[in-house]
């Protein structure tokens, strides 16, 4: 019975994570059409920001909201000088994956000078543990799978029941007819990088809250969420959000019955599976691009 | 009937490639080679301290992944971002090769490129309809599964650990360590004169401008009969043969194998190498792996600000100067023969 409470949690737990991650990928791409190489930056600056507020003696539950609010900033910073300028350029794609991730480099350094290499942690969620089952797990992990479908399912009203939300969803259909009928595109272009920055800012705070932080403490949970995204697809929202689930289940389930060992060359085998058969993702919808 | 079998489209078109306006002659650019490569052949009488052999042996190596990856994202299009595991293949190739199956480490060198063109030719299925942005989260996923890979199969690579006391390559009874670098620089400099020729001659031929047409005009290319799939297959086994080489020599040269290979900060220095050069050019990224690596060594006081200063110069470029090293010869090139032409 271990067993399936431990696959059951690890899965949750680090679907959550991914989930997280992927979707500000995702909702950049469908806005913008470049694809965000420092995105794992934020995720870092996001706990530093808190541990330092947290350090300066500000409650967590006042530090943790404006740590995600300075990192909404930073991605309209961020886009405003490293994607905007270069939109137009035949081959955008890709030198905005050198900018970014040029950026994402600078940023990375920077943090390490201003904060050391030294390990820092910030105070969980909720302290404690419970026992679930057989197994003890924190409260503040519980936490984490609590609020991740809560502020996704947020994202998800904000974009379907709010005018700036369609907005957005309008500039990833077709931005020509949304500045045709007098949308700011620039504005929303800065929108979606803030929102995807704080998403991810949100999941450094929780990581941050139970594993120690370092300036590359960003690049692995990145690097996981291109994985969702190659299997989820990229051209809507929904789709990275259950492949982040699916993936961490996977993960829990291999490493279960087949040891840490295999898990990686496992996921490789299901990864290649997938794109030999639904190259574009497997939750990908029919329309090229847009949100759903 | 004319007497001009008109059947196949091969029969009618002009069999070498034609000389296009601008085009350098395929004399003037060997000839232009040449002497470049015999003017680098000459530079270890001039440098003798091991350590400058030392960055310009890094210089030949970057200078190799860099065009080779040219080839791939420049004239082919393809996003191809596993070209580095590409490279890392190479790397454990090599060492696995000599250390385990105690290969010759000459013939391990071409074994370990051929084994890179088997892996790319592996990626390469799976992307072979595959677009833009697609290609990209493909192939990274590619190379971080790859290094998960590596990493977990530690009882064979060392894991984190990496691989250490890899066998080097021999020249006879030449010492290769009490020489200070002079046999490797040439190692170095032989590899990056195939490669170029290599991919210069590739690129100039039928195939290589077939490559170009797909590119810039799939719909067209594929209705004169380019087949995308078959082209796609060749661009990228033919880019992995020598970054597979350069991966295998760099083990041979630094003695060990480190996961480091796959990180992302070299793929960033090498992929700013390509894109500061120019791209579509070769000889952009090789130029470019000069300046850069030696900005960066010339920064070797600077600590944890040399990478904050090589970063803002590769956005501050990209953001000024698009086109990159080569695109500044050439404007610069065009200038001059406009001034001289009153």
């Amino acid at each position: 019975m271990g067993g399936t409470a431990d696959i059951l949690f690890g899965g949750l737990f680090q679907g959550s994570l991914y989930a997280m991650m992927a979707v500000g990928l995702a909702l950049v791409w469908t806005t913008i059409g470049v694809f965000n190489f420092s995105h794992g930056v934020f995720m870092m600056l996001g706990a530093y920001f808190a541990w330092q507020l947290v350090t300066w003696g500000l409650p967590p539950f006042l530090a943790f909201p404006l740590s995600v609010l300075a990192m909404a900033g930073m991605g309209w910073v961020l886009q405003a000088s490293v994607v905007r300028p270069l939109i137009g350029r035949s081959n955008l794609v890709l030198v905005v994956v050198i900018t970014t991730l040029a950026a994402g480099s600078l940023i990375e350094n920077g943090a390490l000078e201003v904060w050391g290499p030294r390990s820092k942690q910030i105070p969980p969620l909720v302290s404690g543990n419970v026992m679930l089952g057989s197994i003890g797990v924190s409260l503040h992990q519980i936490a984490i799978i609590l609020v991740t479908p809560l502020a996704l399912g947020a994202l998800w009203l904000f974009l379907n029941r709010t005018r700036l939300g369609l907005a957005l969803r309008a500039v990833a259909q077709n931005e020509d007819a949304s500045r045709l009928v007098g949308l700011n595109v620039t504005m929303l272009y800065g929108l979606s990088f803030g929102i995807a920055a704080a998403l991810a800012a949100l999941a450094g705070i929780f990581l941050g809250g139970y594993r120690f932080m370092s300036p590359v403490m960003g690049v692995d949970p990145l690097l996981k969420a291109l994985i969702v995204v190659v299997f989820g697809g990229i051209s809507s929202i929904s789709g990275p959000i259950y492949a982040a689930y699916l993936i961490g289940f996977f993960e829990a389930i291999a490493s279960y019955y087949f040891g840490l060992y295999w898990t990686p060359a496992l996921l490789f085998a299901a990864l290649i599976l997938t794109l030999m058969v639904k190259p574009e993702g497997l939750f990908t919808p029919n329309r090229s691009r847009g949100l759903a | 009937m004319s007497a001009v079998d008109t059947s196949t489209p091969s029969a009618v078109l002009p069999k070498a490639v034609p000389l296009t306006p601008g085009r350098v002659s395929w004399q003037r650019e060997a000839l232009a080679l040449v002497v470049g490569f015999a003017l680098l052949a000459l530079l270890p009488l001039v440098i003798t301290d091991s350590y400058s052999r030392h960055v310009l042996i890094m210089i030949f190596i970057y200078g190799v992944v860099a065009s080779n990856w040219d080839l791939s994202l420049g004239y082919g299009g393809v996003f191809n971002f596993g070209h580095l595991a590409l490279f890392g293949i190479g790397v454990y190739a090599y060492s696995l090769l000599t250390k385990l199956a105690e290969m010759n480490p000459w013939i391990a060198l071409v074994v370990s490129g051929l084994i890179a063109v088997v892996a790319a030719v592996a990626v390469t299925v799976p992307i072979l309809r595959l677009k833009g942005i697609y290609i990209i989260l493909v192939t990274f996923g590619f190379a971080q599964l790859v290094m998960q890979v590596i990493l977990s199969q530690s009882d064979y690579t060392g894991g984190t650990q990496g691989i250490v006391r890899i066998p080097t390559v021999t020249w006879f009874d030449h010492n290769m360590v009490r020489d200070a670098k002079f046999a490797y620089f040439y190692i170095a400099l032989a590899m990056l004169g195939a490669s170029t020729v290599f991919l210069r001659a590739l690129v100039r031929s039928r195939t290589g401008i077939s490559i170009v047409a797909l590119r810039d005009n799939e719909e067209y290319a594929v209705s004169r009969g380019i087949s995308l799939a078959r082209q796609r297959l060749i661009t990228l086994a033919a880019s992995a043969f020598f970054t597979g080489i350069a991966g295998a020599f760099y083990a041979a040269y630094q003695r060990n194998a480190s996961i480091e290979v796959f990180g992302m900060s070299l793929a960033t220095i090498i992929l700013s190498m390509v894109l500061l050069g120019g791209t579509s050019t070769i000889y952009g990224a090789i130029i470019a792996s000069f300046v850069l690596t030696v900005f960066s060594e010339s920064m070797a006081d600077f600590g944890a600000w040399r990478p904050i200063i090589t970063a803002l110069l590769i956005i501050v470029v990209m953001l000024v100067y698009p086109s990159g090293i080569m695109g500044m010869l050439k404007s610069a090139s065009r200038w001059m023969t406009r001034s001289r032409n009153g």
